[in-house]
Protein backbone atom coordinates (compact mmCIF):
# COMPACT_ATOMS: atom_id res chain seq x y z
CA UNK A 1 0.00 0.00 0.00
CA UNK A 2 1.53 3.37 -1.01
CA UNK A 3 2.32 5.94 1.66
CA UNK A 4 -0.29 8.38 0.27
CA UNK A 5 -3.01 5.75 0.60
CA UNK A 6 -1.94 4.97 4.16
CA UNK A 7 -2.06 8.71 4.86
CA UNK A 8 -5.61 8.86 3.48
CA UNK A 9 -6.63 5.89 5.68
CA UNK A 10 -5.12 7.63 8.73
CA UNK A 11 -7.12 10.78 7.97
CA UNK A 12 -10.33 8.87 7.31
CA UNK A 13 -10.16 6.74 10.46
CA UNK A 14 -8.92 9.47 12.82
CA UNK A 15 -11.49 12.02 11.62
CA UNK A 16 -14.30 9.45 11.75
CA UNK A 17 -13.43 8.35 15.27
CA UNK A 18 -12.51 11.66 16.90
CA UNK A 19 -15.16 13.87 15.27
CA UNK A 20 -17.62 10.99 15.64
CA UNK A 21 -17.12 11.17 19.41
CA UNK A 22 -17.50 14.96 19.32
CA UNK A 23 -20.78 14.89 17.38
CA UNK A 24 -22.04 12.04 19.53
CA UNK A 25 -21.45 14.21 22.62
CA UNK A 26 -23.17 17.18 20.94
CA UNK A 27 -26.25 15.11 20.08
CA UNK A 28 -26.43 13.63 23.58
CA UNK A 29 -26.03 17.05 25.21
CA UNK A 30 -29.28 18.17 23.59
CA UNK A 31 -30.28 21.43 21.91
CA UNK A 32 -30.06 23.59 25.03
CA UNK A 33 -26.54 22.60 26.11
CA UNK A 34 -24.87 25.53 24.37
CA UNK A 35 -21.64 25.58 22.43
CA UNK A 36 -18.66 24.06 24.25
CA UNK A 37 -15.56 25.63 22.76
CA UNK A 38 -13.36 23.56 25.07
CA UNK A 39 -14.82 20.33 23.74
CA UNK A 40 -14.16 21.40 20.15
CA UNK A 41 -10.62 22.52 21.01
CA UNK A 42 -9.92 19.16 22.67
CA UNK A 43 -11.26 17.41 19.55
CA UNK A 44 -9.00 19.41 17.22
CA UNK A 45 -5.93 18.83 19.42
CA UNK A 46 -6.70 15.11 19.68
CA UNK A 47 -7.05 14.92 15.89
CA UNK A 48 -3.74 16.71 15.28
CA UNK A 49 -1.89 14.54 17.81
CA UNK A 50 -3.41 11.31 16.44
CA UNK A 51 -2.59 12.19 12.84
CA UNK A 52 0.97 13.33 13.60
CA UNK A 53 1.74 10.22 15.67
CA UNK A 54 0.24 7.82 13.13
CA UNK A 55 2.02 9.51 10.22
CA UNK A 56 5.33 9.29 12.10
CA UNK A 57 4.77 5.57 12.73
CA UNK A 58 3.97 4.94 9.06
CA UNK A 59 6.93 7.08 7.92
CA UNK A 60 9.31 5.15 10.18
CA UNK A 61 8.05 1.88 8.66
CA UNK A 62 8.65 3.12 5.09
CA UNK A 63 10.99 6.15 5.20
CA UNK A 64 11.83 6.14 1.48
CA UNK A 65 8.17 6.29 0.44
CA UNK A 66 7.40 8.94 3.03
CA UNK A 67 10.20 11.21 1.80
CA UNK A 68 9.26 10.84 -1.88
CA UNK A 69 7.34 13.80 -3.31
CA UNK A 70 3.87 13.27 -4.72
CA UNK A 71 4.04 12.12 -8.32
CA UNK A 72 1.64 13.06 -11.13
CA UNK A 73 -0.80 10.24 -10.32
CA UNK A 74 -0.94 11.21 -6.63
CA UNK A 75 -1.70 14.80 -7.67
CA UNK A 76 -4.39 13.69 -10.12
CA UNK A 77 -6.04 11.49 -7.50
CA UNK A 78 -5.96 14.36 -5.01
CA UNK A 79 -7.47 16.77 -7.54
CA UNK A 80 -10.29 14.37 -8.44
CA UNK A 81 -11.03 13.70 -4.77
CA UNK A 82 -11.04 17.41 -3.97
CA UNK A 83 -13.38 18.16 -6.88
CA UNK A 84 -15.87 15.53 -5.70
CA UNK A 85 -15.61 16.69 -2.08
CA UNK A 86 -16.12 20.30 -3.17
CA UNK A 87 -19.39 19.35 -4.89
CA UNK A 88 -20.51 17.66 -1.71
CA UNK A 89 -19.40 20.64 0.37
CA UNK A 90 -21.27 23.13 -1.83
CA UNK A 91 -24.45 21.04 -1.69
CA UNK A 92 -24.20 20.59 2.07
CA UNK A 93 -23.54 24.32 2.63
CA UNK A 94 -26.69 25.10 0.65
CA UNK A 95 -28.62 22.66 2.84
CA UNK A 96 -27.10 24.23 5.97
CA UNK A 97 -28.21 27.67 4.77
CA UNK A 98 -31.77 26.38 4.31
CA UNK A 99 -31.56 24.83 7.77
CA UNK A 100 -30.37 28.21 9.11
CA UNK A 101 -33.46 29.86 7.63
CA UNK A 102 -35.53 27.83 10.12
CA UNK A 103 -33.86 29.92 12.85
CA UNK A 104 -32.38 27.09 14.91
CA UNK A 105 -30.25 27.75 18.03
CA UNK A 106 -26.78 29.09 17.19
CA UNK A 107 -25.20 25.92 18.56
CA UNK A 108 -27.02 23.95 15.86
CA UNK A 109 -25.83 26.26 13.12
CA UNK A 110 -22.20 26.12 14.27
CA UNK A 111 -22.17 22.36 14.61
CA UNK A 112 -24.06 21.91 11.35
CA UNK A 113 -21.35 23.85 9.50
CA UNK A 114 -18.65 21.88 11.28
CA UNK A 115 -20.42 18.65 10.36
CA UNK A 116 -20.51 19.77 6.72
CA UNK A 117 -16.75 20.46 6.73
CA UNK A 118 -15.95 17.13 8.38
CA UNK A 119 -18.19 15.27 5.95
CA UNK A 120 -16.47 16.96 2.99
CA UNK A 121 -13.07 15.91 4.33
CA UNK A 122 -14.32 12.35 4.80
CA UNK A 123 -15.58 12.39 1.20
CA UNK A 124 -12.20 13.63 -0.02
CA UNK A 125 -10.18 10.97 1.79
CA UNK A 126 -12.69 8.25 0.85
CA UNK A 127 -12.43 9.21 -2.83
CA UNK A 128 -8.63 9.11 -2.61
CA UNK A 129 -8.71 5.63 -1.08
CA UNK A 130 -11.18 4.34 -3.69
CA UNK A 131 -9.00 5.63 -6.53
CA UNK A 132 -5.83 4.16 -5.01
CA UNK A 133 -7.65 0.82 -4.55
CA UNK A 134 -8.78 0.86 -8.17
CA UNK A 135 -5.25 1.64 -9.25
CA UNK A 136 -6.44 4.72 -11.13
CA UNK B 1 -11.73 4.19 -13.69
CA UNK B 2 -12.25 2.50 -17.06
CA UNK B 3 -9.34 0.92 -18.83
CA UNK B 4 -7.71 3.20 -21.36
CA UNK B 5 -7.20 2.47 -25.04
CA UNK B 6 -3.45 2.93 -24.76
CA UNK B 7 -1.55 -0.34 -24.65
CA UNK B 8 2.06 -0.56 -23.58
CA UNK B 9 5.09 -2.82 -23.77
CA UNK B 10 6.55 -1.89 -20.41
CA UNK B 11 6.40 -5.41 -18.97
CA UNK B 12 8.26 -6.86 -21.98
CA UNK B 13 10.76 -4.00 -22.07
CA UNK B 14 11.51 -4.39 -18.36
CA UNK B 15 12.15 -8.09 -18.93
CA UNK B 16 14.43 -7.33 -21.89
CA UNK B 17 16.39 -4.78 -19.86
CA UNK B 18 17.84 -7.20 -17.35
CA UNK B 19 14.52 -7.93 -15.66
CA UNK B 20 14.34 -4.37 -14.42
CA UNK B 21 11.96 -4.12 -11.45
CA UNK B 22 9.03 -1.72 -11.31
CA UNK B 23 10.85 0.09 -8.50
CA UNK B 24 13.98 0.51 -10.68
CA UNK B 25 11.88 2.00 -13.47
CA UNK B 26 9.97 4.16 -11.00
CA UNK B 27 13.23 5.56 -9.62
CA UNK B 28 14.48 6.31 -13.15
CA UNK B 29 11.39 8.24 -14.19
CA UNK B 30 10.59 9.88 -10.86
CA UNK B 31 7.28 8.29 -9.92
CA UNK B 32 6.18 5.72 -7.33
CA UNK B 33 6.26 1.96 -7.95
CA UNK B 34 2.47 1.94 -7.67
CA UNK B 35 2.25 4.43 -10.53
CA UNK B 36 4.48 2.27 -12.74
CA UNK B 37 2.26 -0.71 -11.88
CA UNK B 38 -0.89 1.26 -12.76
CA UNK B 39 0.63 2.37 -16.09
CA UNK B 40 1.80 -1.15 -16.89
CA UNK B 41 -1.66 -2.58 -16.23
CA UNK B 42 -3.29 0.11 -18.39
CA UNK B 43 -5.20 1.57 -15.45
CA UNK B 44 -3.52 4.95 -15.68
CA UNK B 45 -2.35 6.93 -18.71
CA UNK B 46 0.87 8.79 -17.91
CA UNK B 47 1.47 12.40 -18.86
CA UNK B 48 3.34 13.00 -22.09
CA UNK B 49 6.44 13.94 -20.09
CA UNK B 50 6.33 10.72 -18.06
CA UNK B 51 5.75 8.71 -21.25
CA UNK B 52 8.87 10.23 -22.81
CA UNK B 53 10.84 9.52 -19.64
CA UNK B 54 9.73 5.88 -19.75
CA UNK B 55 10.76 5.61 -23.40
CA UNK B 56 14.12 7.21 -22.58
CA UNK B 57 14.65 4.76 -19.72
CA UNK B 58 14.39 1.92 -22.25
CA UNK B 59 16.30 3.88 -24.91
CA UNK B 60 13.34 3.34 -27.24
CA UNK B 61 11.11 5.70 -29.24
CA UNK B 62 7.74 6.49 -27.68
CA UNK B 63 5.87 4.30 -30.18
CA UNK B 64 8.06 1.41 -29.11
CA UNK B 65 6.51 1.62 -25.63
CA UNK B 66 2.95 2.85 -26.15
CA UNK B 67 0.34 1.93 -28.76
CA UNK B 68 -3.01 3.64 -29.20
CA UNK B 69 -5.94 1.35 -29.90
CA UNK B 70 -9.17 2.72 -31.38
CA UNK B 71 -11.27 -0.04 -29.72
Amino acid sequence: MPFREKSAWISLLSISLIYGLYFWSVVHAGPHAGFHFGSLLATVIALIVAQVVLHIVVAIAAPKEAKAPRDERDKLIELKATRIAYSGLATAIACACLFGALDPPIVFNTNALLFVLVTAELMRTSCQIIQYRRGA
Amino acid sequence: MTRVAIRNEIRRLRFEHGEMTQQDLADKIGVTRQTVNAIEQGKYSPSLEAAFRIAAAFDTPLEGVFHYSKD
